[in-house]
C-alpha cells in the first residue's frame, strides 16, 4: 500500500532521514520507535507531503506521491495527526470535525451527518459544541484523530497521540486507535510510550540518526541488541516498557 | 533633497559622489532600522508606529530650534534620555498588554498608535511642512572631488557612533547577553529566571530611544510634518527585511544596499522614482527570500 | 455558529433602515450619512473577505480601491462609461489581487501586512508619477454626467445603488459562513498546517479570498469616485484607507458577516458627526477623528478582540445561562 524507496532528507548540513525504505501492506498497523530527534516527524512530513525528500521515492498505492502537496495526498487517502496538536481553536469540535468530512463529501449537511458520526466514534459526542481551544490536552489528541478520520483515509499516520496523557487518557487512546484499525484503516503509528506500542504494533521499525536501524514483531524489537543500544545512554530506558 | 542631486557642480567625480553619498544615507537609515528590528528580535512585535517616533524627534528639534534657538546637536543629547521615556512609557501602557497576544493584535495596536499619533501631530501642529535652516546644514564639504553638507557628515557620524555603541551594548554588557538570550527564547529565558518583562521594556525603550535620536539627526536635512514618518519607515522596513527581522547586523547590511539603489536609483531615474526601486527590492525580497538576504529560510512560514 | 441568529436580525433592521431613509427624509446630510455607511460597511466587508475569513490580514487593500476609483474616474474624465471603467477596475483588481495572493502566499502576519503595504505604496507612486495617464499628484475631477449609464445620479439613486453592493457584499460573507468553501476558508485561517492535511488546498483558497476581497474593493473604489467626484492618489492608495477597511471589521467583529456593516455604522456616523461640528477648522477635524480611530483600535483589539458582534455573543450567552 505504501512503499518508501530509500527516502533521505536534509536540512542544511544535517541529514534528517537517511535512507529509509519501508513496505506498508494494507491493513497493517506499523509502530515507528527511537530516541528524540531520530528522523521519526521528519519521515512523517515527508510521507504526508510536507517536505520533498533530496533522494527516494514515495509511493501511495501504486502511484508516486514524491513531492506532491499535502493536500493532494491527503485527498488520495493518506492523512496524519501532528505531534504538537493544531485545531482550529476557535471553532467547535463539530466544525473541526466536519472541515475534515467536507474533503469527501461536497454538502455541508452531508459533512455534518458524517461529523457526527465520527464524534461518536471517538468519544467526543459531549464536547463537540465546546471551542476547540478550551479542550484538555487529552481530548485534543482524540480531536486530532477525529478530525483526521472525518476525511476517510485508508492510511493514517498517528505522530505521539499517545504522549502526555494520563493512564486513564492513555488506556481511552489505546482503545480508539483500535477500534480506527478495525474499520480498515491502515495505520502508521510514532509512540514514545513503549508499553502501549509493545501491546498495540504487529509490526515495529526502529529510527536512529535518521536511519532505519531495526524491524521486526514487537517481542524482536525488545530483545535486538541494536535497539537497545540505541536507548542506552539517552533519557530513555526500557525498563518503562 | 536627494543627496545625489542637489550637489551643485558638474565636475565632480560622479562614482565617488555616488558612493559617499550611498554611505551617509545608509548610516542614517541604520540608526532607524536597528530599532525597529532590535525590538523585532526581542520582542517579536513589528512596530509600525517606529515611523511616528522619528516625526516626533524631528518635530522636537524643530521646536527646540526656533522656539529656543537650540543646535539639533545640542536637542540630540536630550532627545534620547527623552525618547528614552516615551518609549518605556509607551510599553508600559500600550505594549505590555498585547506581548503575549496574536499577530493581529499586535499589528492594530502599533498600526493604531501609529494613526493617533500622527493625527496628534496634525492637530497640535497643523500640516504644514517645517524646515530648519542651522548654520551647519549650509557648509560644504569637498573631499577628493566628492561634495557634502556638513550636517550629512555630522548625522552621519553620529548615527555611526549610536549604532556601533548599541551593538556594543548588546554584546559585552550582562544586560545585553540577557536581551539577546530573551530573543533566543522567551520560554527558556523566564525559566531561567529572567524577568523578560524588563527585558521588553528596556528594549522598547532603546529601540525607541534610537529612532528618535535618529529623528534629531535628519531634522537639519528633511522637511517635518505629521506624516514624515512614513517615507522613513516604509524603507525602515525594507530595510529591516533585507537584512532579516530580528538581524541587528543585517539591518546594517540592508541599509546600505537600500542607500545604494535610491542614490543609484535616482540618478540614473530622476528623484521622483526612488522609491519605487526600493519598493520593488522590498516585494522582491519578500517573496522570494523573506527571511532577509542572509536569514535562514523558513522563518517567515512560522509566522516568526 | 449558533450565534449567528440575532445577528441576521440586526443586519435585516439595518438595511430595511437605510432603504427606508429616503421614505422620510430628503435631507441631502442624512442621506449621504446612510450612503457613506455603507458604502465603507461593503468595503470594509470586502477586506473582511480576506482578512476575517481568510486570515489574510492586509494592510493594502487601498491598492485596490484606488485602482478602482481610478479605472471609473479616468474612463468618466475621458468621457467613456464608467460602468465600464468599474469593470476594468475589477478585472485589474482580480489581476493584481491573484499576483499579490500568490506571491505572499507564503508569508503570515506581519511579512503578509508589510508586502501588501507595499504594494499599494507602489502604486501610489505610479499614479501620482504617471502624469501623462493620471494627471499625476493633482488627482482626476470626475465630471457629472446625469443618467444612470455615466453614474451622475441624484442622492435617492446612489443610496439605493449602495444599497445594493451592500447587500451583495453580505450575501457573499454569508456564502462564506455557511458553505464548504467557507468551512474550509476557515481551517486556512485557523491553521494552514492542518487543513493541509484534511486535502485543502490551501494557496489557491487564500488566493481565491484574496481576489474576491480585491473586487468587492475595487468595486466599492469606482463608486466612491463617481459618488464624490474627485481621485487623489495620496488618498485613494494610503495606508489611512487601507486601515479603516479593517478598523471597521474589527470594531464590528471581523470574521462576521455583520461586523464590517455595524463598524462602518458607529465610526462613519463619528466622522460625519465630528465633521458637522468642527466643520470650521478644517485640518483640526480630521485630526481629531483620526486620533479617536486610533486609540479606539487600541482599545478594541486589546480588550474586545471580537468586535460588537462578539461583545453582544458573549452577553447573550452569559445571559441565557443566568436563564437557564
Amino acid at each position: 500500500m505504501l512503499t518508501l524507496e530509500s527516502v533521505t532528507k536534509r536540512f542544511g548540513g544535517l541529514t534528517a532521514v537517511r535512507g529509509v525504505s519501508l513496505e506498508v501492506r494494507r491493513g497493517d498497523l506499523l509502530g515507528i520507535i527511537g530516541p528524540n530527534g531520530a528522523g521519526k516527524t521528519t519521515l512523517f512530513n515527508v510521507i504526508a507531503g510536507y517536505y520533498r525528500p533530496e533522494e527516494g521515492r514515495v509511493v501511495f498505492e501504486g502511484r508516486d506521491v514524491t513531492g506532491l502537496p499535502a493536500h493532494a495526498i491527503s485527498r488520495l487517502g493518506l492523512t496524519r495527526t501532528f505531534q504538537i496538536v493544531k485545531p482550529f481553536g476557535n471553532l467547535c469540535v463539530a466544525d473541526n470535525v466536519m472541515i475534515g468530512a467536507l474533503t469527501r463529501l461536497q454538502r455541508v449537511r452531508d459533512a455534518r451527518v458524517e461529523a457526527e458520526r465520527v464524534i461518536a466514534l471517538c468519544g467526543l459526542g459531549p464536547h463537540a459544541p465546546a471551542r476547540a481551544r478550551a479542550l484538555p490536552v487529552g481530548l485534543r489528541k482524540r480531536l486530532e484523530v477525529a478530525r483526521a478520520l472525518a476525511t476517510r483515509p485508508r492510511l493514517l499516520l498517528l505522530d505521539e497521540v499517545m504522549a502526555g496523557l494520563n493512564p486513564s487518557e492513555l488506556a481511552g487512546i489505546i482503545d480508539l486507535v483500535r477500534r480506527v484499525h478495525a474499520e480498515g484503516v491502515t495505520l502508521i503509528v510514532i509512540e514514545h510510550v513503549m508499553a502501549a506500542m509493545m501491546r498495540l504494533a504487529q509490526r515495529i521499525v526502529m529510527l536512529h540518526h535518521g536511519e532505519k536501524i531495526a524491524e521486526g514483531t514487537p517481542a524482536e524489537i525488545a530483545h535486538d541488541r541494536r535497539v537497545i543500544d540505541a536507548y542506552l545512554g539517552d533519557e530513555f530506558n526500557l525498563a518503562e516498557a | 533633497m536627494d543627496p545625489a542631486r542637489r550637489l551643485g557642480p558638474a565636475q565632480i567625480d560622479v562614482v565617488a559622489q555616488l558612493a559617499v553619498s550611498t554611505v551617509l544615507l545608509g548610516g542614517i537609515y541604520a540608526l532607524i532600522a536597528v530599532g525597529l528590528t532590535l525590538i523585532f528580535g526581542i520582542m517579536r512585535v513589528v512596530n509600525f508606529a517606529h515611523g511616528e517616533f522619528l516625526m516626533l524627534g524631528m518635530y522636537l528639534a524643530f521646536f527646540a530650534f526656533t522656539l529656543e534657538g537650540l543646535d539639533p546637536y545640542v536637542v540630540l543629547l536630550i532627545s534620547i534620555p527623552i525618547f528614552y521615556g516615551v518609549g518605556w512609557l509607551v510599553y508600559v501602557l500600550i505594549m505590555r498588554g498585547v506581548i503575549h497576544a496574536s499577530h493581529n493584535v499586535q499589528i492594530f495596536t502599533t498600526v493604531g498608535l501609529s494613526t493617533a499619533l500622527q493625527n496628534v501631530a496634525l492637530v497640535l501642529w497643523t500640516g504644514d511642512f517645517r524646515v530648519i535652516r542651522p548654520w551647519h546644514s549650509s557648509v560644504v564639504l569637498r573631499v577628493a572631488g566628492t561634495a557634502f553638507n556638513l550636517s550629512q557628515v555630522v548625522a552621519w557620524a553620529v548615527a555611526v557612533a549610536l549604532t556601533i555603541a548599541l551593538f556594543a551594548f548588546m554584546k559585552w554588557t550582562h544586560t545585553g547577553r540577557v536581551m539577546r538570550a530573551t530573543a533566543q527564547d522567551r520560554d527558556a529565558a523566564t525559566l531561567m529566571g529572567i524577568d523578560t518583562d524588563r527585558v521588553y521594556r528596556l528594549t522598547f525603550a532603546i529601540g525607541i530611544a534610537c529612532v528618535g535620536a535618529a529623528g534629531v539627526l535628519v531634522s537639519p536635512l528633511y522637511a517635518v510634518y505629521p506624516q514624515a514618518g512614513l517615507q522613513f519607515v516604509t524603507l525602515a522596513y525594507v530595510v529591516v527585511v533585507l537584512g532579516g527581522l530580528g538581524d541587528m547586523a543585517g539591518a546594517m547590511a540592508g541599509s546600505l544596499i537600500v542607500a545604494a539603489v535610491e542614490v543609484a536609483g535616482s540618478y540614473v531615474f530622476g528623484a521622483a522614482w526612488k522609491e519605487v526601486f526600493y519598493f520593488l527590492l522590498f516585494i522582491g525580497v519578500l517573496v522570494f527570500r523573506p527571511a532577509g538576504l542572509f536569514g535562514q529560510r523558513g522563518a517567515e512560514t512560522l509566522g516568526a | 455558529m449558533t450565534r449567528l441568529a440575532p445577528d441576521r436580525w440586526t443586519a435585516v433592521a439595518l438595511f430595511a433602515a437605510a432603504a427606508a431613509t429616503p421614505l422620510v427624509t430628503r435631507d441631502t446630510f442624512m442621506l449621504d450619512s446612510v450612503i457613506l455607511i455603507l458604502l465603507w460597511g461593503s468595503l470594509s466587508a470586502g477586506w473582511n473577505v480576506a482578512g476575517g475569513y481568510a486570515g489574510q490580514v492586509s494592510l493594502g487593500h487601498a491598492a485596490f480601491f484606488g485602482i478602482g476609483a481610478y479605472a471609473a474616474a479616468l474612463m468618466s474624465a475621458r468621457h467613456l462609461n464608467p460602468w465600464l471603467g468599474l469593470a476594468i477596475g475589477v478585472g485589474l483588481s482580480i489581476g493584481a489581487g491573484g499576483l499579490i495572493g500568490y506571491l505572499s502566499n507564503r508569508l503570515k502576519g506581519p511579512y503578509f501586512a508589510l508586502s501588501t503595504i507595499a504594494f499599494a505604496e507602489v502604486l501610489k507612486i505610479v499614479a501620482s508619477r504617471w502624469r501623462g495617464f493620471t494627471a499625476g499628484s493633482e488627482g482626476v475631477p470626475v465630471p457629472f454626467r446625469p443618467g444612470f449609464a455615466t453614474l451622475g445620479l441624484g442622492h435617492v439613486a446612489w443610496l439605493y445603488l449602495i444599497l445594493v453592493l451592500a447587500l451583495v457584499c453580505y450575501a457573499l460573507q454569508m456564502y462564506l459562513e455557511r458553505s464548504r468553501v467557507g468551512y474550509q476558508l476557515a481551517g486556512v485561517r485557523e491553521d494552514e498546517d492542518a487543513a493541509e492535511a484534511l486535502g485543502i488546498a490551501t494557496r489557491r483558497r487564500k488566493v481565491q479570498a484574496v481576489v474576491l476581497s480585491a473586487a468587492l474593493t475595487s468595486m466599492g473604489g469606482s463608486l466612491w469616485a463617481q459618488y464624490v467626484g474627485f481621485v487623489d492618489p495620496s488618498h485613494v492608495f494610503s495606508i489611512d484607507l487601507s486601515v479603516r477597511f479593517a478598523l471597521n471589521s474589527i470594531i464590528g467583529g471581523i470574521g462576521t458577516a455583520l461586523g464590517p456593516f455595524l463598524g462602518s455604522l458607529l465610526i462613519t456616523s463619528l466622522e460625519t458627526y465630528l465633521r458637522a461640528t468642527f466643520s470650521g477648522i478644517q485640518a483640526g477635524f480630521t485630526g481629531i477623528y483620526l486620533i479617536i480611530y486610533g486609540v479606539v483600535l487600541i482599545l478594541i483589539v486589546r480588550f474586545a478582540p471580537e468586535g460588537v458582534t462578539g461583545i453582544a455573543a458573549r452577553w447573550r450567552t452569559r445571559r441565557d445561562r443566568a436563564h437557564a
